[in-house]
């Protein structure tokens, strides 16, 4: 249990670190969403599809 | 079972899961120890119940540009509070692993403080640029803000990791399971910003890979609530710890200094009664002083 829970935390670091170092080397800035199930609205306020908002697929 | 009823399905159950989770931390008291975590899933469930109602109502009661308006502020200004209230997660979990070394406590305390507000100034000035607009500029700013404090959550929980013997923890103290559960959010926060920029539709994989994720560490917060933790074991030092060293010269350090008078001291410097006490101090030991 010590051990996984060790390990476990240890490659979620090691994760974030990759990710963290991939986003720094990135050509164009990163843009973040909440970690959560509810869609992202990635495009502007003004979009004229609304990103999609409403449509059944 | 496309993306879009699969997404719908994960929402669900994060809403439930959010509200499970609260419910169990009240159920045993746990709310004023964790505050700051009990206000983020206030907030996440708030949100969802703004941003839900919208998405269903898109198209039929709201117009696609209303609804969209409403959707992306809402979203990114409770994205912005989760953000922050992130900061104070760690803080208060910093706070309660290290209650018994309350000396490097204050000092980890005063530099935490430092590098949350340098981290809110970067991400601020960051978003700055040429040709933002404002839209761009919250969307920047908060994403910045997000990325610093996932960062801040992997040392913490680097840091619990490191130092849960000698703090007296064990793996399944809530502080653990607290700090496990932030770690997999800012791993998939930090993993995700590296993603995202590839998809461009609200329905998408991402989306459920995020959405697994927060029903993960949700599930993980209730179980570390709902079950009793084992005491909190004596921490035994050895003298020679550095530990305890450092703790010591933390304590000391901001308290009130004494004060030593230096050069010329005349008696009318005093008042009456030190002149006396150091007059009858002076008969005692059989020294005269001058009136």
């Amino acid at each position: 249990m010590k051990l996984i829970a060790r390990i476990f935390a240890l490659s979620l670091v090691v994760t974030g670190a990759v990710a963290s170092a991939h986003i720094a080397n990135a050509s164009q800035p990163a843009v973040g969403a909440r970690v959560s199930a509810m869609p992202t609205p990635m495009c502007p306020p003004d979009d004229p599809n609304g990103c999609g908002i409403g449509s059944t697929n | 079972m496309n993306n879009h009823a699969i997404v719908d399905l994960l929402t669900y159950v994060e809403l439930a899961s959010c509200l499970v989770a609260l419910c169990v931390m009240q159920y045993r008291r746990q709310i004023s120890q964790f505050k700051p975590l009990a206000l983020l899933l206030i907030t996440r469930v708030t949100s969802f119940a703004i941003l839900m109602p919208v998405l269903r109502m898109a198209r039929k009661q709201l117009t696609v540009s209303e609804a969209y308006h409403i959707y992306f502020y809402v979203y990114w200004a409770s994205y912005a509070i989760e953000a922050i209230l992130g900061f104070f997660i760690i803080y208060s979990i910093y706070n309660l692993a290290m209650a018994p070394l309350r000396g490097l406590q204050r000092l980890g305390r005063l530099m935490f403080r430092w590098a949350a507000g340098i981290a809110v100034a970067i991400a601020i000035s960051m978003a700055v640029g040429p040709h933002v607009t404002s839209t761009k500029f919250i969307i920047r700013a908060v994403t910045q803000l997000q990325q610093t404090q996932s960062v801040l959550t992997l040392c913490m929980l680097l840091f619990v990791c490191l130092a849960i013997r000698p703090m007296g923890l064990s793996y399944r103290s809530k502080i653990f399971g607290v700090s496990f559960g932030l770690g997999v959010i800012a791993a998939a926060d930090l993993v995700g910003a590296a993603w995202l920029s590839h998809f461009s539709n609200l329905y998408s994989l991402y989306n459920i890979v995020t959405g697994s994720a927060i029903c993960i560490t949700l599930l993980i917060w209730t179980g570390y609530f709902a079950i009793p933790e084992p005491r909190r074991r004596m921490i035994i030092l050895p003298t020679t710890s550095p530990f305890l060293r450092w703790n010591q010269i933390s304590l000391a350090l901001g308290d009130e200094p004494g004060y030593v008078a230096l050069g010329e001291i005349t008696p009318d410097m005093f008042a009456p009664a030190e002149v006396e006490v150091m007059r009858r101090a002076a008969v005692k030991m059989n020294y005269p002083i001058a009136n």
